[in-house]
């Protein structure tokens, strides 16, 4: 069809320089695959794309004005949101998109998983995602330093200091982390390097690679619908509905960074100048990390100074690092996936992801927690609404997933009975997790034997 | 080549012998001092302070053992818990009286001094670790500085001709002390030896004070030098350990004068007894507050007021001097007020009529108002009843404060939401801050009683409320500004997403 179209104007002038048809044509052929679940997942990436687009186009506005020092940092950027023209605009734009983009892209790694688009062939695009999602959170770590304020300074200074936790080499990995033994203003700088020259060059080389794999490879159908009965085309049908979804996401960012310039005013949702770093003062009371790192926050809290004779840091990390290390090669362990097979079990593990989590940040954002009242007393009313709440979620996926016909629930009922037994039953967080852990251990070995025996 | 590669053999050489001797292993201790540190009643944290004290003070160990004034090992683990500076330490080695009696094998009851006397049921004075920690026995002045005798030689215990040797006498009739400590406290050549700046004059001020007076007068209750300085223990006053240092001084003064008991019999000078409520009072008054709760040194203490050796409570003629000292501009501003007439008149000592003495409490604009209970009125009530103009001023006076302060407030709210809309509120807080200033300023104000100089400190609180009225004017114009072209944006948005939309419903039905 392509080769009857008329070449002229400027397509005929540049591919008789550049060979632009072959690209042009699979274009035109590109198709997005329709099948039995909703579209909108597709849409997803997208939207993150857009958000880094917003965070890179308002990160060169804010560098204009930005000048990173101690005398100077928070200084020039109480100037950018005083008196420079739209700069209130410009980094309240950039601040909510961060947190947005952390969003959809959270939402767009559990679309993936839910729907097991990781499933051979794309095992890398996955891989590259996984590693697109920790770039983010670095983003989201150094850039959070560079207003030098009072919130940032100490929960920076929290933040690194776990990092002295990974064994053997947590001592000069805080150092070179923290540039010295304390944040200090060398620790800004190297953040500040980081934020704006090896963060964004490292993103922009693994969104190529994600975004070659995607193309090269289009987008993954429906499981179990491997030849797609039809298709959308990418260009313009499937191109215009993401225009249509980015402009709506810029007008969702104008209006929250219009109303609320400086967040909505929730832990680790706020983005208030407050009062210059003074790294003699007292350490700020009430630090909480950004939202995506409350669960990890709390989860350290959660865990005593000595567990076994090992440091109870150091096995928090060991812990968060096994899981995350789980999530980055599901595309192998999930079996079923592989073989384009319905794959409950890693369903119901994303489900008991989003509970795990869940719980973990609803209990350190004090869910319901009454004011004036001593800090043990609030973790356990935040603890028992948090562990309600996931007993109604979990509810709602059991009635949800059984309709469908699904009956797998192992992973998600674990991480229900662990929030149920150390929110409502008072036991504290690592004999909960223990307890569930061994009877959803113990369920599976007899539901496997039986197995056995039936066959 | 080979010469220098014997120059660098040499040089490594050299340098190994060195390692060598730093590293050399102390000599090693006397079988009898070695049985001594092996008893389990010198404890680990004995040995690692023993291991590294110097040379020179292990020498002297031996020596106190070999001379048997260091016998047994209970005695070495209580002067090894003092946990001394090498010094001091060394210093103790060769003190014999220090050994002696510190020594439970030789000494007990109210002759040895321990690091613990409570758990033997000893006077709290014969505590070793406040000795080695008294300012005398750092400085070198150990026992027999004042208790007389040879402390290189045992058995020596010439007293001065000034120590009354009398226990009874030395206990019951107090009037020896202050020419006691005065041998060397009132000698500038001596104390210039240790402290060239420290005042001799202590026992001349002191003998002015009503103390001093009391004391000459035979009465033993007067506070003299130790009462205030402690005996074993005394440290310097700008230590915060030292039971003189500012904050606490209510706590040294109130051990007496808060002592009903103590103080029957004494009176005040129109006969009445005199009270025992002032710690009491001072600890709930705005000056106590400063200093023991916010430890606010710069707050007055009993002797901020009274004095120190030459103790006294001030006459009404003094008291607003005194008060002057911090508050000057206040007590500048009461001198040129109609009040200072009346108030001479009347023999009323100034600031203490409307503020109080110890129990001064915070000022509340309430003081000004036009009720009858309140103070300006009452007081005029009772003897200016013809005097309206002056009601008035006070209720002018209160009405204008409490506008001010109402402003503050308000305009504070307000440049808070102003920030919290992400305007810039700069403009604002500087102003608030001129308007705070001008507040503080109107209160002080007051003292001068008159309306025009009220004024002129009320003046640019008015100017910065008209001016935060404009700033919020600009700021909500800004505002609305941000609005409006939030508003045309979201309209040009929502209307390119429509036809996006529709150029997609239109090309999808084309394709159907």
């Amino acid at each position: 069809m392509s080769e009857q179209r008329p070449k002229r104007g400027l397509q005929a002038w540049l591919n008789a320089r550049y060979g632009i048809d072959p690209l042009l044509d699979f274009l035109r052929h590109k198709e997005v695959p329709l099948g039995s679940h909703w579209m909108g997942w597709y849409f997803l990436g997208g939207a993150t794309l857009f958000f880094f687009v917003v965070q890179i186009a308002t990160g060169v506005l804010l560098l204009m004005y930005y000048q990173a020092g101690e005398a100077t940092s928070y200084e020039s950027l109480r100037y950018i949101v005083t008196k420079v023209p739209f700069g209130w605009l410009v980094r309240a734009v950039h601040c909510w998109s961060a947190h947005l983009m952390v969003a959809s892209l959270i939402a767009h790694m559990f679309s993936t998983m839910m729907l097991k688009a990781y499933r051979p062939p794309r095992e890398l695009t996955w891989v590259s995602g996984y590693a697109l999602f920790v770039v983010t959170l670095c983003f989201g770590f150094s850039g959070y330093l560079l207003p030098w304020n009072e919130l940032s300074f100490f929960a920076t200074a929290v933040g690194t200091d776990s990092v002295k936790s990974v064994p053997v080499v947590g001592g000069w990995l805080l150092q070179v982390l923290r540039g010295g033994a304390d944040v200090t203003i060398n620790t800004l700088y190297r953040f500040f390097a980081f934020h704006v020259v090896v963060l964004p060059l490292a993103a922009f080389a693994v969104i190529g690679v994600h975004l070659l794999f995607v193309q090269r490879q289009g987008m993954a159908p429906p499981l179990g619908e491997k030849a797609a009965p039809r298709g959308m085309r990418f260009f313009p049908n499937f191109f215009l509905r993401d225009l249509l979804l980015w402009l709506g996401c810029l007008l969702v960012l104008i209006v929250l960074a219009a109303y609320l310039p400086y967040g909505p005013n929730i832990p680790g949702m706020e983005w208030d100048l407050g009062k210059k770093a003074d790294p003699l003062a007292p350490a700020y009371p009430g630090i909480k990390p950004e939202w995506y790192f409350l669960w990890v926050y709390q989860l350290l809290k959660e865990f005593p100074p000595h567990v076994f004779g090992i440091e109870g840091p150091q096995l928090c990390l060991l812990a968060v690092s096994v899981l995350l290390g789980i999530w980055a090669v599901v595309p192998w362990l999930d079996r079923n996936a592989r073989r384009d097979a319905p794959s409950p079990a890693f369903t119901d593990l994303g489900v008991a992801a989003l509970l795990f989590i869940g719980f973990l940040m609803l209990k350190a954002w004090d869910l319901g927690a009454p004011a004036g009242v001593a800090d043990t007393i609030r973790a356990q009313v935040a603890a028992r609404n948090a562990a309600v709440l996931v007993v109604i979620v979990f509810a709602a996926v059991v009635v949800g997933r059984s309709i469908a016909g699904r009956r797998w629930f192992t992973w998600s009922a674990t991480a229900t009975a662990h929030a149920v037994l150390h929110g409502i039953g008072g036991v504290p967080y690592l004999v909960a997790g223990t307890v569930s852990a061994g009877a959803a251990a113990l369920w599976l070995a007899v539901a496997r034997l039986r197995e056995g025996r039936q066959r | 080549m080979m010469r220098r590669l014997a120059a660098v053999l040499c040089l490594l050489t050299a340098a190994q012998r060195g390692v060598g001797r730093a590293d050399e292993p102390p000599t090693p201790p006397s079988s009898a001092l070695a049985k001594l540190l092996a008893d389990p009643a010198v404890d680990a944290k004995a040995h690692a302070y023993f291991d590294a004290l110097p040379a020179r003070a292990h020498e002297l160990t031996e020596k106190a053992i070999a001379g048997e004034v260091v016998t047994g090992a209970q005695h070495l683990a209580a002067i090894l818990s003092l946990a001394m500076p090498p010094s001091v330490f060394e210093a103790a080695m060769e003190d014999r009286c220090f050994l002696c009696h510190s020594d439970p094998e030789v000494h007990t009851g109210d002759t040895l001094f321990s690091p613990d006397p409570a758990a033997g049921g000893h006077p709290k004075h014969m505590d070793l670790t406040k000795v080695v920690q008294d300012v005398h026995f750092r400085r070198g002045l150990s026992c027999a500085g004042c208790h007389g005798g040879d402390p290189t030689a045992a058995m020596d215990h010439d007293h001065p001709a000034s120590w009354p040797t009398d226990s009874d006498r030395r206990h019951t009739d107090r009037r020896w002390i202050p020419e006691f400590c005065s041998r060397c406290h009132a000698d500038s050549a001596f104390m210039r030896q240790f402290n060239p700046g420290m005042p001799t004059d202590q026992l001349a001020k002191y003998r002015q004070s009503q103390h001093g007076i009391v004391l000459a007068a035979g009465d033993s209750r007067a506070a003299q030098c130790v009462s205030c300085h402690g005996v074993h223990g005394i440290q310097g006053a700008k230590s915060p350990r030292s039971s003189v240092y500012p904050s606490r001084v209510p706590e040294t003064c109130g051990a007496c004068h808060a002592d009903a008991k103590l103080m029957a019999g004494f009176k005040l000078p129109d006969g009445s007894p005199l009270p025992t409520n002032q710690l009491e009072e001072y600890r709930a008054s705005v000056h106590g507050k400063a200093l023991l709760e916010r430890g606010d040194l710069g707050a007055p203490a009993c002797n901020d007021c009274h004095g120190n050796h030459a103790a006294m409570p001030p006459q009404v003629a003094s008291v607003a001097e005194i008060c002057r000292t911090c508050h000057a501009r206040n007590g500048t501003l009461f001198d040129g007020s109609k009040h200072k007439e009346a108030f001479v008149k009347h023999h009323w000592p100034e600031c203490n009529v409307c503020h109080g003495k110890h129990s001064i409490a915070r000022t509340s604009d309430a003081m000004l108002a036009p009720d009858p209970g309140a103070l300006c009125q009452a007081c005029h009530d009772k003897y200016a009843t013809n005097n309206p103009a002056c009601k008035a001023t006070a209720t002018y006076f209160h009405a204008e404060l409490l506008g001010l302060s109402a402003s503050l407030a308000s305009f504070t709210d307000r440049a808070e939401l102003v920030a919290r809309r992400g305007l810039d509120a700069d403009p604002m807080h500087d102003q608030l801050l001129t308007l705070s200033d001008s507040l503080k300023q109107s209160r002080s104000y007051i003292h001068a009683f008159d309306r025009s100089e009220f004024n002129q400190a009320t003046a640019p609180g008015h100017a910065s409320i008209a001016s935060l009225v404009e700033l919020e004017k600009a700021a909500e114009g800004d505002l609305l500004y941000r609005r409006v072209g939030l508003a045309i944006a979201v309209v040009l948005i929502a209307l390119l997403m429509l036809l996006l939309w529709l150029k997609v419903r239109r090309m999808e039905s084309g394709d159907r």
